[in-house]
């Protein structure tokens, strides 16, 4: 295996005495789709902000291409090709889609390399293309989910934090984004890891995944693996034995195997 | 001048040796009882976090109800019924129920699997199944086709199922209501019911967890009942204004005889647990005055304080130290029977005032005049952290077949590591030849249901019960356990070992939840360790130990060193060939649902050698 390209070891993280993660340790190899997998409140979105330095950990260090960014400014990890896209997705509202996209390229200093990532980002959305000079704030969820995808890609990042891209969107937008994030993965060989609550498509797309529980992991395995496991059919894809009356209602104990 | 040699106060512990409340068979004494006590409270439960209480007067109504419920159903007495459910108060009237209607009860481990439930309700001929909610309920769904014998299922609590109708299952709520329509038109039905079961007629079925083999159904009389009864409260005497926590399963003899029997019999309050997760925090609202629990038990209180001194401050530390020092060493007076010495007694009250106090209630024994163990082997160090809590913790030794006497420890005379002496009712004695410890008494059940040829090899023509445990019994008439005779190890060296003693100093250890030490014909000793959890996860994160999951937590470094260096700790008490030599570490988070581990969460010693097999024969392949 290849020297992962993100590490967290025992990562712990806290908003006032409210600790939301309480030991994490991952690891991300490049070019690779790695997805962490939880309920609301498991901690999710806090290990991303805490990768991306929005908030600094307690405990416990994260390295990104073997060096410590934990405790750095977010903008100096941001310079070393990690770039976030947020929980709903933040776009800059009152800023044209063209104007958001070139404030994620505002790190970079090669023209053309710019110029090639937005026919790129126009060539996996053509919608954002079209309705580049409009504000940002005017379009609908899906594109502005779109827009803050385009808007890390132009970042030209090695590694991108994905948090929750499913997030308020159709079955059919879903799949369209999910299509054009292993497309990002696959063609341009940027790493990914995602965060999300629909654990189907998740599992789907990546190549390996966590499972967050209160903060702890409790699971890992190749997304192959885990589609398989018991508890994650019955808790995370909702498929369970129907039992004797044919209608279930009580819970298995989660044993994690 | 020095103060009292014994320091607990005895006279709360002091028996009386008349009988309390009069009755030959169980549903008797429990219905004169009810006559005494009336509208004084019994029993309570927590209800959507309320507690909730139940009057003597009002747990009778739903038993009679019960009762005639069952007596509508066609309920024979003689007949079976078994429970399927944790520990609840309908577990107690419903149990009260079927021997009120001349039944014979037998309960079922709501962890067992739907092959267990359908063994069990098979051997025991089971014609009515009360199971506790939906869960339990498609268990007794997905079996009930191979059970010819079961006419009824009833169910507590039907949250889940109110669009669900069978015609075998029936809501517990609707039994009553049942019941109450058919005592107004069978007048004089009930008293008929409540006396159809003399004395010496079978009672209760109490399966044995069976390590090997099947389960075997273990029957008990109302005579070997009430006798227990009667005796038990005089080792563990109790009274109205006791409050009891009753959380181990009511399938198992210890919280069936020592909990519900016993509060019936002397009318202490039975706090019903919420669930087996919520014990720590139901022990301190509920501050049991008469407290008794399994080892295991006793061992997450201490493993849970030990950890907390590590994580305060080093003034803290230095306070807890310095006063379980003194604690010790006025136990230490206690337990050899010298006068503790003023200065002592007063750095002993001052110690409790700063720190064992605070330790106590942070347990939630701040109120407890005596704590009990047993069912299990107990590590020596253990009792003698509790006595120098200033708590007496007395244990004792029983079992399923004896109907819990056996030995108990009393409190003017406390020797660690004993099991105490025979307990007043029962005779014990050491066989001469085998060791083996032997019981005989009106105490001793009646034999296994359907195994006639079992209960030839556990009862002896002399009316010996054959525990299977081997022990010794010193000049006072202590009591020790060696082993379990079955699970002594004869290394090939031929040394011979006694597995437990080691296990339970691994025990002892907060970060080991249970262990099995293996080495029979072997040339030297191994052991599976099975971690805590909690504390090793604790551990982890303290020295940056990166993990994710269990099994990536039971393979880092620092957790094998950390196991490790336990192990050594042990092991240097012991001689050379008798120390463990390699270990592993089980890599699965094991629940009470594995077949593994006993309702009480210990390692089934057979079972592991078989599952674990591979991993035991890796630990042999070194050169």
């Amino acid at each position: 295996m290849p020297d992962p390209l993100l590490t967290l070891a025992n990562v712990e993280s806290a908003y006032g005495p409210v600790r939301a993660i309480r030991g994490v340790s991952l690891s991300v190899p490049p070019a690779s789709i790695v997805a962490v997998l939880g309920a609301n409140g498991a901690g999710k979105t806090t290990i991303l902000k805490t990768i991306s330095g929005i908030i600094d950990p307690q405990k416990g260090s994260v390295h990104f291409k073997g060096e410590a960014i934990h405790g750095m400014d977010p903008a100096g990890i941001v310079r070393r090709g990690l770039c976030h896209v947020p929980e709903g997705r933040e776009v800059f509202p009152m800023l044209s889609v063209l104007d958001n996209l070139m404030m994620g390229a505002y790190t970079r200093t090669d023209r053309d390399g710019v110029r090639r990532d937005l026919e790129q980002v126009f060539g996996y959305f053509p919608i954002l293309k079209e309705r580049a000079k409009q504000q940002a704030g005017l379009l609908s969820g899906g594109q502005q989910q779109m827009l803050a995808i385009s808007r890390a890609i132009m970042g030209q990042p090695e590694l991108m934090l994905l948090d929750e891209p499913s997030l308020g969107l159709s079955p059919k937008l879903t799949r369209e984004i999910f299509d054009i994030v292993v497309r990002i993965n696959r063609e341009r060989g940027t790493t990914l890891l995602l965060v999300e609550q629909n654990a189907a498509i998740a599992l789907e797309v990546a190549d390996y995944g966590y499972v967050l529980e209160v903060g702890r992991i409790v699971m890992e395995d190749t997304c192959e693996r885990l589609r398989e496991k018991e508890d994650i059919r019955e808790f995370y894809l909702g498929m369970k034995d129907a039992g004797a009356r044919g209608e279930r209602r009580w819970k298995r104990k989660k044993t994690w195997r | 001048m020095s103060a009292v040699p014994n320091p607990w106060n005895i006279r709360q512990l002091l028996a009386s040796t008349q009988v309390l409340v009069p009755g030959d068979t169980v549903p008797q004494v429990f219905w004169n009882a009810v006559a005494m006590r009336g509208d004084r409270v019994w029993m309570r439960e927590k209800d959507l976090g309320i507690w909730q209480t139940w009057t003597w007067r009002r747990a009778a109504e739903s038993v009679r109800e019960i009762t005639m419920g069952l007596a509508s159903l066609g309920f024979e007495p003689g007949e079976c019924a078994s429970i399927l459910a944790n520990t609840v108060v309908e577990w107690v009237l419903v149990d009260l129920g079927v021997l009120s209607a001349g039944g014979v009860c037998n309960g079922i481990y709501p962890t067992d699997s739907d092959a267990q439930v359908e063994y069990l309700c098979t051997d025991s001929g089971t014609s009515v199944l009360f199971v506790e909610d939906e869960e339990q309920l498609d268990k007794a769904l997905a079996v009930r086709d191979r059970l010819p014998n079961l006419r009824w299922i009833v169910v507590f609590d039907m949250d889940g199922l109110r669009r669900f109708s069978d015609p075998m299952v029936l809501s517990l709520e609707a039994l009553r209501e049942q019941g109450r329509e058919f005592d107004r038109t069978h007048p004089g039905d009930f008293d008929r019911r409540v006396a159809s079961r003399g004395h010496e007629a079978l009672a209760i079925l109490i399966y044995t967890s069976g390590t090997t083999g099947k389960p075997k159904g273990a029957m008990h009389s109302h005579a070997g009942l009430v006798y227990s009864m009667r005796h038990l409260d005089r080792f563990l005497p109790q009274n109205e204004s006791d409050e009891r926590m009753c959380a181990l399963p009511l399938c198992h003899v210890a919280e069936r005889l020592m909990g519900a029997y016993a509060s019936i019999y002397s009318g202490a309050v039975l706090n019903f647990v919420e669930s087996p997760e919520t014990i720590p925090e139901n022990v301190r609202e509920i501050a049991p005055t008469v407290f008794f629990a399994v080892p295991r038990v006793w061992e997450k209180f201490y493993s849970a304080v030990t950890i907390s001194v590590q994580e305060s401050s080093k003034l803290q530390q230095r306070a807890y130290r310095w006063a379980i020092g003194v604690g010790r060493q006025w136990a230490g007076c206690v337990l050899d029977c010298r006068p503790v010495g003023v200065p002592l007694a007063l750095r002993f009250r001052l110690a409790r005032l700063l720190v064992l106090d605070n330790v106590r209630k942070a347990i939630g024994i701040h109120r407890a005049r005596v704590l009990g163990t047993g069912a299990a082997p107990i590590s020596p160090d253990l009792v003698r952290w509790y006595l120098a809590l200033g708590v007496p913790m007395l244990e004792g030794w029983g079992q399923t077949e004896s109907c819990v006497l056996g030995t108990w420890t009393r409190p003017e005379r406390i020797k660690p590591g004993s099991i105490g002496q025979a307990v007043d009712g029962a005779e014990v004695k050491v066989d001469p030849v085998t060791s083996e410890l032997l019981i005989r008494g009106p105490n001793v059940f009646m034999g296994y249901l359907n195994q006639p040829e079992k209960t030839a090899e556990t009862i002896d023509a002399e009316g010996w019960l054959h525990t299977g445990d081997v022990g010794t019994m010193d000049e006072e008439g202590f009591f020790r356990i060696t082993d379990r005779m079955k699970d002594i190890i004869i290394t090939a060296g031929g040394k011979n070992i006694t597995p437990s003693e080691l296990e339970n100093q691994l025990k002892f250890s907060p970060y080991i939840t249970d262990a099995v030490v293996i080495g029979d014909r072997r040339p030297y000793l191994v052991a599976l360790i099975m971690i805590d959890q909690d504390n090793v996860e604790k551990f982890a994160q303290d020295h940056d130990v990166p993990f994710s999951n269990y099994t990536s937590l039971t393979r880092a470094q620092a957790v094998l060193d950390l196991i490790e260096q336990e192990v050594s700790r042990v092991n240097a008490q012991f001689a050379r060939v008798e120390q463990i030599k390699t270990f592993r570490l089980i890599e699965q988070r094991l629940t009470a649902e594995d077949e593994e581990l006993t309702p009480t969460m210990k390692l089934k010693r057979q079972f592991v050698h078989k599952k674990y097999a591979d991993l035991i024969e890796s630990m042999y392949q070194r050169g």
